[in-house]
Order: C-alpha cells, then structure tokens, then sequence
C-alpha cells in the first residue's frame, strides 16, 4: 500500500510538473553557475557575479542555497498540497474503499501507508531537487555543502508532520478541495500563530485567549518553525526577520519535537476516527 | 459447522450532529452459510444485502448482534485473508491495468510477487482478458471491469467468496460463464456468498437462498422449499377420472384444477395424499407421475416482499 500510494503520487499531474521543473533549474545552475576563472573565488552565474553587494559576513553559497531551499521549500508545499491532499479521499471514494477494507489490512496500517506514502511522494521530489543542486554546487564550485542537505531532510520532516493536519481533515471530509483549502489555510494560521505574541495577542488583551493559543501552538505541528529552524541549518540567514522573531540564531530542534507530539496525537486520532467509521 | 454464522447481526446508521437520524439497514439477522455451497441473497434494493456483506468483512461495523466466519469472530485479520469480495460498483485506480491492479490487490494479500503474476495469468485468461491485461481499466467496459473484478475476488485462493451483484452489466453469454465458473468453484468445494436482486441468476445457481427485505430475513431455504407452494400436488393419469371419484376427492381436499388427464389438488395435510392415491387406483386410472407444484422463484419473492409474510 506504502509503494502503491508513492507511485499513485508520482504520477498525479501536480508532481510531475514539480519534476520537470526542478530539473530545468537543476540543469540551469549545471550550465550557469561557475567561480571565476579569473581569481577562482568569485561566483559567476551566467557569467555575471553573484550578489556582489551582499555584506562581507555572509556566505554567498550559503545565501544561493538559502534561497534555493526556500524556493523549493514553498513550491514543494504548494505542489506537494496539490499533488498529495487527494489520496486519503480517493481511498475512501465510494466502491474503493471497499476494495481496500476487504483486504488482510488493519484500518491504522492503510490511513498510516497511505498518509507516509503521500508524504513520500513529495519527499522524494524534494530530495532529488536538493540532491541535485547539491551535486551542482559540489562539482561547479567545489562546495560539498551538508548542511543544505540536513536541511532538506529537516523540511522533508517537516512535511511528514504537516501532512498529519492534511491527513485528518481530508478523513473527516472526504474532500480532496477542502483538504486543499484547509492545508493552505493551516500554512497561513501557522505562520500566524508563530508570531502570536505580537500579532495574534494583541487583538485581545484575555489571559484565557492568550493561554488558549498557546495551547493550539503546542498541539498542533509548528510548520512555519520548524521550516525556519530547517532554514537556520544552512547558515546564518542573511536578511532581516520579522520583529517576532526573537529566537536565537541557529538550529532549535524543539518545533520538530513539539510537532512529532502532535502530529502523533493527529495520527493517533485520524485512527480512532477511521477504525470507527463505516464505508 | 456454518462456514458463515450470524447471530442477531443488526446495522444501524446514524446521521446528523444536530437532529440526529437513524436508519435500522439490519434487524437482528440470523443466517448460516454451509461449507461449499453457493448461498444466495436476495432482496430489492435497500433491503440490507449490501449491508450484510460489509458487516461480515467488517467494512461497516455492527450495531449489535455478532458473528462467526471461517470459525473466527467478526473483525479477525485471517477472514479478510481467507475471503474473497467483489463489491458492487467497485472502481479500481484507473492509471492501472488489469495486472497492476491484481498485483496491488495480490500484495496487500501478503503474495509474492511470482506467485501474483503466475496467479493473475491464469484468472485474467479464466475471465476472457487476457488481451486486456496492459490496458489501463479506465478503458474497461462495465462488463469488463466486472470480470477483473472476479478475478480479483479470486486472487488469493479464498475459501469464501462473498459477490455482489456479480452480473450486473454483464452481457448474456458472459452472465453464463459466470455462472459456469461459480459452479466449477463450488464443485472445488468453495463457499459462494451471491448477494443479488437478479432472481433469475440466483434460482439457476444457488443451493439455498434468504430473501431479506428492509432489514429483516422473511425466509431461508432452498429454492426447491422455497418455491413449492404449501401441499399442492399435480397428477398426470393415464386417463380422466370419473365424476364419482371426483366428487369423493372434493370431500376432503380442494380440486385446484382438472383438465383431463392432469388434476391439481390442495391439500391441507401430506396424509392426504395416500387417501388420494388409493382412490385414484379404485377408479382403476393409473398415476404416470405426482410432482409437487412450484411457482417460480420471482412469484414467491414479490408475493413475499408484497405481504411480508414469513417473518
């Protein structure tokens, strides 16, 4: 069921286009990006140095990379959404659904196959992305940067408990649109309830509406962190945040250990919900 | 022992957060199933056939009541294993072919990957797609997407095959080969579990049948007990009785019908028979046979579905 749901999100439309298009960036940075020949330091994309006025503390790789895990961080999202959002409610489409429960499956090892395999489906894109820059960046500019790597397989972590939130909502709705919608809508609440304590709170000066959305920030998976903490990973970030970001720089692992909690507790009730319901 | 055993087995679906609705689909249905028999069905439409089948292989989850299949209470992983299901209106993955889909279904059965192809093969060719078996099924007819689906309800050798509507859409030559093969697998001494409306598919195959209507069982048994009205006999005599024997019978049983050499009485008891017999034998006429009288399966169900009797 795990390699059938990966294959199943290949080949949906959404992350073939994915596929296409990271390979045209690939294989642009392949051609584009060089060191100078002239002092064997200076970055050329295109023949044109890159970022010349960046300050002297930032690392232009580091900056290039950011860049590139942001961008394929946001497309993996919105693809991925689109791509994935769809596979727990075609597996409960009426006359397939049966199909499945008839099998010598328990319902918590099909909702888990299918929800891991869809988040494998995009993982995987996102990994050949990233390993394909990586190699690009390793065989153009002598730079084997780890780093960018870890911090893909942050974001890929990131997107496996993300997709816990996907998972419940499509069960429940048997939408593919809504889950879509929602997905969109929770990115957005994520990034909101991150930086809760200068936007969100002051709407309302209430210790119970306060405390109320903390307890929503710890219960459900911290997206929005834990794809900046993933961000961090690669190096120091090299524009200005926002003014709610108050963390200190650098990787912090707590979004991911506060999101693993919840996303089990989802998964855990995505399960309860589905082993009591009838198709 | 029943291969198949349910005891009081009840559905009922809620809906509704706020004005709650229920539907009763099962009333405390009783049934059993016989190793290697083909067991059928029957209903209109909404009676709970459907219902029943999903609750043995615990798509739907009883209200009360329970059951045993294959020895092993309802829910248990190894029934699922041990069966087969075609469901009715099933839609497989339509970017598969034919042998994609039984290597999924074949998989999640825990087969190896040989054994699914060589299996799949066979079932494909058993079936009549062997032609088609690289053709994606978003191609497929419905009668075609019926027979993968046979196939697939066969895949892993199940003791128990539960159907659903098997036939439907299935063109006439390809209704007789489905019921050739569901008579070749009861000669394998497999169980078939036939639910369907098609009252004529059922009476051609089934040794036994139940017919349910809204939730509740009105009758089981074969179709022989089933059909034979209540102690109607037909006579064939080699000759037309005489009017004195005629009157003597009208005594004691009811004179049904009386065209010469055939004669059909009611009786209301089985030892009647004998006192019609010696007095046919008196009159000196000789009996060439005595068959009791059937209606046809269709007769009994909508009178029975009409009266509801046999509760």
């Amino acid at each position: 069921m795990f390699l059938f749901t990966i294959r199943e999100a290949i080949l949906r439309g959404t992350l073939i286009f994915y596929f296409a298009f990271a390979n045209i960036i690939i294989a642009f940075f392949a051609i584009a990006l060089r060191l100078s020949p002239e002092d064997g330091k200076t970055i050329l994309l295109l023949g044109n140095p890159v970022l010349p006025r960046l300050p002297m503390d930032f690392d232009p790789v580091d900056f290039l990379l950011i860049q590139l895990q942001r961008s394929s961080t946001t497309s993996a999202l919105l693809f991925g959404v689109f791509a994935v959002a769809g596979l727990i409610p075609s597996m409960l489409e009426k006359g397939t659904v049966d199909l499945f429960l008839s099998k010598p499956l328990s319902r918590t090892s099909l909702l888990l196959s299918r929800a891991l395999g869809a988040s494998t489906g995009v993982v995987l894109n996102l990994m050949y992305f990233a390993i394909g820059m990586w190699l690009v960046f390793g065989i153009n500019l002598g730079v084997w940067h780890w780093k960018f790597l870890l911090s893909v397989v942050a974001v890929c972590v990131a997107f496996t408990f993300f997709f816990s939130i996907v998972a419940i909502s499509s069960l429940i709705t048997r939408s593919t649109g809504f889950s879509i919608m929602f997905a969109f809508a929770y990115t957005m609440f994520s990034s909101a309830i991150q930086a809760r304590e200068l936007t969100l709170f002051k709407w309302w000066d209430n210790v119970v509406y306060h405390r109320t959305l903390d307890a929503i920030y710890y219960a459900t998976p911290q997206l929005s962190d834990m794809l900046e903490k993933a961000t961090r990973i690669i190096g120091k970030l090299p524009f200005e945040r926002g003014p709610w970001d108050q963390s200190p720089a650098g990787f912090d692992m707590w979004p991911f250990v506060y999101s693993l909690l919840s996303a089990s507790v989802i998964y855990f009730l995505s399960i309860r919900y589905f082993s009591k319901q009838d198709f | 022992m029943p291969i198949v055993q349910t005891h009081r087995l009840s559905k009922t679906y809620r809906s509704g957060l706020i004005r709650r609705s229920s539907v009763e689909a099962l009333k405390a249905v009783s049934l059993s199933v016989e190793p290697g028999e083909i067991f059928g069905l029957l209903g209109p439409n909404g009676a709970g056939k459907t219902t029943f089948v999903k609750l043995l292989l615990s798509i739907v989850l009883p209200t009360s009541g329970g059951a045993t299949i294959l020895g092993e209470p309802l829910g248990a992983l190894v029934i699922r294993e041990k069966s087969g299901y075609l469901p009715e209106n099933h839609r497989y993955p339509q970017f598969l072919t034919a042998l994609q889909v039984l290597s999924l279904f074949g998989s999640l059965h825990g087969m190896k990957k040989k054994q699914i192809r060589e299996k799949s093969l066979e079932l494909l060719k058993l079936v009549g797609l062997e032609e088609w078996k690289s053709v994606k099924v978003k191609r497929y007819s419905k009668g075609m997407l019926q027979r993968l689906g046979l196939a697939h309800a066969m895949l892993n050798d199940p003791e128990i095959l539960f159907l659903d509507e098997p036939t439907d859409g299935v063109d006439p030559v390809g209704r007789k080969e489905i019921r050739d093969l569901l008579r070749e697998l009861r000669s394998k001494g497999k169980t078939i579990f036939l639910n369907s409306h098609m009252l004529s598919e059922v009476e051609a195959i089934s040794d036994r049948v139940a017919i349910l209507n809204k939730g509740e069982v009105l009758k089981v048994g074969t179709i022989a007990e089933i059909t034979s009205r209540h102690l109607e006999y037909e006579f064939r005599l080699d000759r037309p009785l005489s009017d004195d024997t005629y009157n003597g019978l009208h005594t004691f049983v009811k004179i049904i019908e009386k065209d010469g050499k055939i004669l059909v009485l009611g009786l209301d008891e089985k030892n009647d028979l004998n006192r019609v017999a010696d007095m046919i034998r008196q009159d000196g006429a000789f009996i060439e046979s005595m068959t009791p009288r059937r209606s046809s399966l269709e007769d009994y169900f909508i009178q029975l579905i009409q009266t509801g009797e046999g509760k």
